[in-house]
């Protein structure tokens, strides 16, 4: 059972290893002679002028939430994606469940109908 | 100790750690980066008792998704961390009310009486190949598409819901329509205006 888990092992292993040997290879290959001057923040070479924290626009929390939306909805068609060949092969129900899901596709169209029209995917 | 218990306690431990770096760590994004790690091992987990789609959804919409708006947040808003620590004494009284709460029903709940070995023994194990994504997707869209219909509807709600709440149209913007900039014509532009030559 936890040997078909391999691939992904392998997978998270290669993942991890194109984060840290890069940083690790640039700290250990480059010269390292750090300074206060070097360390501190740094803004276009003058002083930070202020905190980075602040008022952002609320349309990136919309890009956001309707991200999740349409992420839920992948969720939901998973299940369908593995299934499906089983129902045509079966023969039975394959045009119910591919109707059901369309009938799920469409009712997302409208919501995404209505963000495109409404410009929320616009960046103005 | 079997290879398999061996990576349960590999995982657990480190939920754990990750749990407590959540609610203990000073800087408001290292939290959100150690829930992050907290969901993941969970995934981790839930593999471990061949709940494969569960785990997949955990890491896809939770650690892809809301974890993302999560760190949005924490980034982006203006928290003073000085500022939040201030009524840590005041609001201590009720905080700890509910978290002894919680974890009175929690020993309820999960103290043997109704979750213990004798009462729900391990289940069967699973035939070579089974896969609960597929025995999710066999009723899904048969027996249950009534509600994975109504399911669509309430993320069409969310969807009109968070467009309606937060987007507002701003005014004296450059902003330019591209569709007009395509349609652009050359008499929407230029004029030729025939005239007699001006003699002197």
């Amino acid at each position: 059972m936890l040997e078909s888990y391999f691939p992904v092992l392998v997978f998270i292993l290669v993942g991890l290893g194109f984060g840290i040997v890069p940083i690790l290879l640039g700290r250990l290959v480059a010269p390292w002679r750090p300074d206060s001057e070097k360390l501190s923040p740094y803004e276009c070479g003058f002083e930070a002028f202020e905190d980075a924290r602040m008022k952002f626009d609320v349309r990136y929390y919309l890009i956001a939430i309707l991200f999740i939306l349409f992420d839920l909805e992948i969720a939901f068609l998973f299940p369908w994606a593995t299934v499906f060949q089983d129902f045509i092969a079966a023969g039975e129900h394959a045009w119910f469940v591919f109707g059901a899901v369309m009938v799920f596709l469409a009712v997302l169209v409208i919501g995404y109908i209505v963000e495109w029209k409404n410009g929320a995917l616009d960046w103005e | 100790m079997d290879f398999k218990t061996f990576v349960f306690y590999f995982l657990g431990a480190i939920l754990v750690f990750a749990a407590l770096r959540v609610i203990t760590a000073r800087n408001p994004v290292h939290a959100a980066l150690y829930l992050v790690l907290a969901f993941f091992t969970a995934g981790g987990v839930w593999l471990l008792l061949h709940a494969e789609f569960l785990a997949i959804v955990l890491v896809m919409v939770y650690v892809g998704a809301v974890m993302v708006l999560f760190l949005f947040v924490v980034m982006m808003l203006d928290i003073n961390v000085e500022r939040l620590r201030q009524g840590f004494w005041s609001y201590l009284p009720v905080g700890a009310l509910i978290g002894i709460l919680l974890v009175v029903e929690m020993t309820i709940v999960l103290g043997g009486r109704y979750f213990g070995l004798e009462v729900m023994p391990e289940p069967p194990a699973m035939a070579e190949g089974y896969s609960n994504t597929r025995a999710l997707g066999m009723v899904l869209y048969t027996e249950y598409v009534y509600p994975f219909e109504l399911a669509s509807l309430v993320l069409l709600v969310a969807m009109i819901v968070a467009v309606t709440l937060t987007l507002r149209k701003r005014k004296g913007t450059k902003y330019i329509n591209p569709d007009d900039q395509v349609a652009v014509k050359r008499e929407g532009r230029v004029e030729l205006v025939k005239m007699p030559a001006e003699k002197e």
